[in-house]
């Protein structure tokens, strides 16, 4: 049996994983049963939390984003395949233009933008398959600030995604924002933020919430910045049923 | 390491302003990026790709050595911040310090597991990336992260060798303290030691870091 104070001694130890193995298992159990340790563990880890930033960045293979992107979200890879032919084609391409151009600096330069376009399509090819396969599309117009617009909801029932489109809103005003909304049955669940910087409808894709029922609708409201959790306290701009 | 010659190593020159610079985030910033994600947006699962993928790649190409296992283990990681993403409330750690860690404990298990072959020595290219250049080069002053990276690497070039090497061994390399011991060919008290001192060095120097988030 240790006593609290080899604990307090070996937090730092064992936030940073050098325990031996049998001492990190008695950490381990100790933690279950103690908050304050708990706590100062969460603190050192916080603390150690960026040494990683030590080590110098890598840039990412092209496509490498992409995939990522692809595989958190689980989604089956046929687009990508399809595309994958072309993309290498045309990035074999750009890259030998670019080294016989401009050396080797002006190739990763290229490359550089090769990714950044690459993921740009791939967001693209995205929203497109999804207004593509769309079963259901909803539409709500609105007014606000004497601007009249609208939202568009394009519901994809397969892999029960949306594309979401809100344009025609004047900046929501100080201290304020655009807020979007899932209705369920048991009530509002928090969605996308909607930022409008500039001029233009704003589009987003999202899946539905991760736990809770099913999803009947969707509303927009004007939250107030510091809202951040909870059920909607602004004004409700649009309200649509599936 | 070449291409840090005037970075804003001192923590407290730090301002935000440096931040911004550096395309680095805020608060708000950084809570309206979790709530989305929380909200299931793909678009900022994509913005947190985008900015964290060249500092989770470096990590785990200095760890593993091995271009497919980094990948795999930087795809873990963000699948890991997607499941589980929580509000902020409820998390001590910022995104970004939260991805480091999966990365580098998902990291250092796949080490592990490699017990039975011999582990490639990393400790030139773990030297702080001293003489390392990434395999393609990044453009350091606008890429974000860069200004932590610095003040990062400048806590590190504080400490003396000897500490940085127990630091990196145990750190970087998974290596317990005994394990440490046997390959330093010093007594285990000393290692204690060492890592006690640094630890508790870097955690004051980078607890400067708490407000800045990605």
């Amino acid at each position: 049996m240790r006593s609290h104070d080899w604990f307090i001694e070996h937090r730092t130890d064992y936030a940073a994983g050098v325990l031996e193995r049998d001492d990190s298992a008695t950490f381990d159990a100790h933690l279950r049963n103690c908050d304050e340790c708990r706590a100062e563990i969460r603190r050192i880890e916080a603390e150690l939390g960026w040494l990683p930033m030590a080590l110098a960045p890598v840039a990412p293979q092209p496509g490498f984003r992409r995939r990522i992107i692809q595989q958190v979200l689980e989604r089956p890879d046929s687009r990508a395949r399809r595309w994958r032919l072309p993309a290498g084609l045309a990035a074999s391409l750009l890259l030998a233009g670019g080294a016989w151009w401009a050396g080797s600096q002006g190739t990763r330069e290229l490359q550089t933008q090769l990714v950044q376009q690459e993921t740009r399509l791939a967001a693209l090819q995205d929203t497109l398959a999804i207004m593509h396969r769309a079963s259901r599309v909803m539409q709500a117009s609105l007014e606000t600030a004497g601007r009249r617009g609208g939202l568009v909801i394009f519901a994809d029932e397969v892999t029960h995604r949306w594309n979401v489109v809100v344009h025609g809103l004047p900046p929501a005003p100080p201290g304020r924002r655009y807020q979007f909304w899932f209705i369920r049955a048991d009530g509002m669940v928090r969605g996308a933020e909607i930022r409008l910087g500039q001029p233009g409808p704003v589009m987003f894709t999202t899946g539905m919430p991760k736990t809770g029922g099913t999803v009947i609708g969707a509303a927009l409201t004007i939250e107030p910045l510091a809202a951040t959790d909870g059920p909607p306290q602004g004004p409700e701009l649009a309200h649509l049923m599936l | 390491m070449a291409k840090l010659e005037s970075p804003d190593a001192d923590p407290r020159r730090a301002s935000e302003g440096a931040a911004h610079r550096a395309g680095l985030v805020g608060l708000a910033r950084e809570t309206s990026l979790r709530n989305r994600l929380i909200a299931r947006d793909e678009q900022a699962l994509v913005e947190l790709v985008d900015l964290a993928t060249p500092w989770l790649l470096g990590v785990a190409q200095a760890m593993l050595h091995d271009h497919d296992e980094s990948e795999d283990v930087v795809m873990e990681a963000f699948r890991a911040v997607w499941e589980n993403i929580t509000p902020v409330a409820a998390d001590h750690a910022g995104l970004m310090p939260y991805l480091l860690r999966v990365t580098r404990h998902r990291s250092i298990d796949r080490l592990r597991r490699r017990q039975h072959r011999e582990r490639k020595h990393s400790a030139a290219v773990l030297e702080w990336n001293r003489q390392a250049v990434p395999p393609a080069e990044l453009n350091e002053a606008g890429h974000p992260g860069w200004q932590v990276h610095a003040q990062v690497h400048a806590a590190l070039e504080q400490l003396p060798a000897e500490q940085q090497m127990v630091v990196q061994l145990a750190y970087f390399e998974g290596l317990t303290r005994s394990e440490i011991a046997g390959r330093l060919g010093i007594p285990l008290g000393t290692v204690k030691t060492r890592l006690r001192i640094a630890f508790t060095r870097l955690r004051t120097t980078l607890a400067g870091l708490k407000e800045w988030v990605l």
